[in-house]
């Protein structure tokens, strides 16, 4: 260890692990979150690696490949399981993550950039969910992402130029799939690993937030070390997650239907994952035209807005404890309550 | 360091020809990739299928040809006459079906109908399906897209 010590200085790191407390709080099992949804990266890129070994990013063989690690593969219809729940587990609790942060506005001043890195790293998740949702092309998986990459068509302007750059031409082909496949394994690891580093650097730099109430009253928190107080307490979190995870992976692994046919007719029943569902509602329920442009346009232009401020929250909220931060808050709650009628709506 | 009656120093000139060389790479370098990453494919001007494969539709039927990437759909009316439709719903690209039964074109995902003549009638669909022309000379069945001779 010393020898290892001497020429990477890695004492220096322990050291300020050791030294790192973690504020104790009614607010404190949020900070859970962060470390579980890093555990299902983890999963992610062990059981995506794996997956690499076997599946055929191409038009005639994606499918049959897909088809092969479920059936003959020596234990990869689990792989393939945990992988496409892992994903469900990673994506809800990045929800639940951002959430806790904007109604306990965690991410006030010096945090904003924590924030932003944060939301993108939520961006590239979900990109990784949608890009990964084409690969086993099936018919379902074809048809949403037919409409999915549709969609940003309705964007004036640029819109035409997106939805060909994601589908790599006019329509969804073997193009699209190779192109989805590249994205997925290469371009937004990348991605995300730099984004992460960033948002793990930034957290260790300016330390845990304090809850507001807290910081008003300058009453004194108990504080506990992170290593090794709270990493252990971690750890039972993650036990519990994984064994979770395991066990739907192996009860209720993912369907794969009959390959994608360009040519045939769209399945009765298509929708994308879980967590677009309340955003596909949304497109729904806009009417056709809206004064002078298509609904569609104003409905993607609106959730567009919304990404933007979501973007922006903490310089938005610059003053918390007054009126507009308890606006602020709100909207978090009628977010919540929006994102799930409209996502019970569109299971109706 | 900077000379007398120099603007601006020794390490700033360098640091603008450094700059300036880079931004010129990369600019170099932005046209290629956006000409990859944007492909040129188009949809085709026409097609010609053999009309022997396709004489045999009974009316108020429908048979799928390749239209590019997309499904094109031929449909015998009641009359015995052709019609011929890109098969994408207008909304959000979904291919649709002829269904006999109703006499209408069907998008599944998000329940859009058609008339038999594919007119939008419920649903989502903003427009009436991408009508095709037809023409047969010899053996050939010829499809076309609209203004094109
Ligand atoms: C380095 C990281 C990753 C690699 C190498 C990877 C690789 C793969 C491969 C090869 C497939 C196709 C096999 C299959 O469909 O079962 C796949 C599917 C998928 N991936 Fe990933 N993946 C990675 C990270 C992620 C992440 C972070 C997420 C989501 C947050 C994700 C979500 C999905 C989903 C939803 C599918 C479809 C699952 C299915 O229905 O089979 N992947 N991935
Ligand atoms: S894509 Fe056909 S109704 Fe939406």
């Amino acid at each position: 260890m010393s020898w290892l010590d001497e020429r990477f200085g890695l004492s220096s790191v322990t050291q300020f692990l050791k030294n790192k407390l973690i504020p104790m709080h009614k607010h404190t099992i949020w900070s859970y979150t962060g470390s579980a949804i890093l555990l299902f990266f983890v999963i992610q890129v062990l059981t995506g690696f794996i997956l690499i070994f076997y599946y055929r990013p191409i038009l005639e063989e994606a499918n049959a490949s897909v088809a092969r690690i479920m059936t003959e593969v020596p234990l990869g219809w689990i792989l393939r399981s945990v992988h496409s729940w892992s994903a469900t587990f990673m994506i809800a609790l990045l929800f639940v993550h951002l959430l806790s942060i904007w109604i306990n506005k965690a991410y006030r001043r010096p945090r904003e950039l924590t924030w932003m890195t944060g939301v993108m790293l939520f961006i590239c998740s979900l990109l990784f969910g949608f890009t990964g949702y084409l690969l086993p092309w099936d018919d379902l998986s074809f048809s949403a992402t037919k409409v999915g990459t549709d969609i940003p068509r309705a964007i004036p302007i640029v819109g035409e130029w997106v939805t060909k750059l994601l589908r790599g031409g006019e329509d969804v082909t073997g193009d699209t799939l190779t192109r989805f496949f590249g994205i997925h394994v290469c371009i937004l690891p990348i991605f995300l690993l730099v984004l992460l580093a960033v948002h793990v650097y930034l957290i260790q730099k300016l330390g845990m937030s304090i809850p507001l109430e807290s910081e008003k009253s300058k009453k004194k928190l108990k504080e506990i070390p992170f290593w090794p107080n709270f990493v252990y307490r971690e750890a039972v979190l993650w036990l519990i997650l994984f064994g979770v995870c395991l066990t739907v992976a192996i009860f209720f692994p993912p369907s794969l239907e009959k390959a994608a046919d360009l040519m045939a007719p769209a399945p009765e029943g298509i929708k994308p994952e879980w967590y677009f569902l309340f955003l596909f509602q949304t497109l729904k329920i806009f009417p056709a035209r809206l004064l002078f442009i298509s609904g569609e346009t104003a409905a993607v232009l609106l959730i567009f807005l919304g990404i933007v401020l979501f973007f922006f929250l903490p310089v938005i909220d610059n003053k918390p404890e007054e009126r507009k931060g308890k606006i602020v808050r709100a909207s978090a709650y009628l977010f919540i309550l929006y994102a799930l009628i409209l996502t019970v709506w569109s299971l109706l | 360091m900077k000379l007398k009656h120099s603007l601006f120093s020794r390490r700033q000139f360098l640091n603008g020809l450094i700059g300036g060389w880079v931004g010129a790479i990369m600019a170099a370098l932005v046209y290629p990739i956006v000409r990859f990453i944007f492909p040129s494919y188009k949809e085709p001007d026409e097609v010609i299928l053999l009309y022997a494969d396709y004489k045999d539709i009974l009316p108020n039927s429908s048979k799928i040809f390749p239209w590019g990437s997309k499904p094109g759909i031929l449909k015998k009316n009641d009359d015995g006459s052709l019609m011929a439709f890109v098969g994408v719903c207008t909304h959000l690209d979904c291919n649709v079906e002829y269904q006999p039964e109703k006499r209408k074109f069907f998008c599944a995902c998000h329940d859009g109908w058609y008339d038999e003549f594919g007119t939008n009638i419920s649903g989502p669909p903003p427009k009436p399906l991408r009508r095709l022309f037809i023409s047969i000379e010899g053996e050939d069945l010829i499809i076309k897209k609209e203004g094109v001779e």
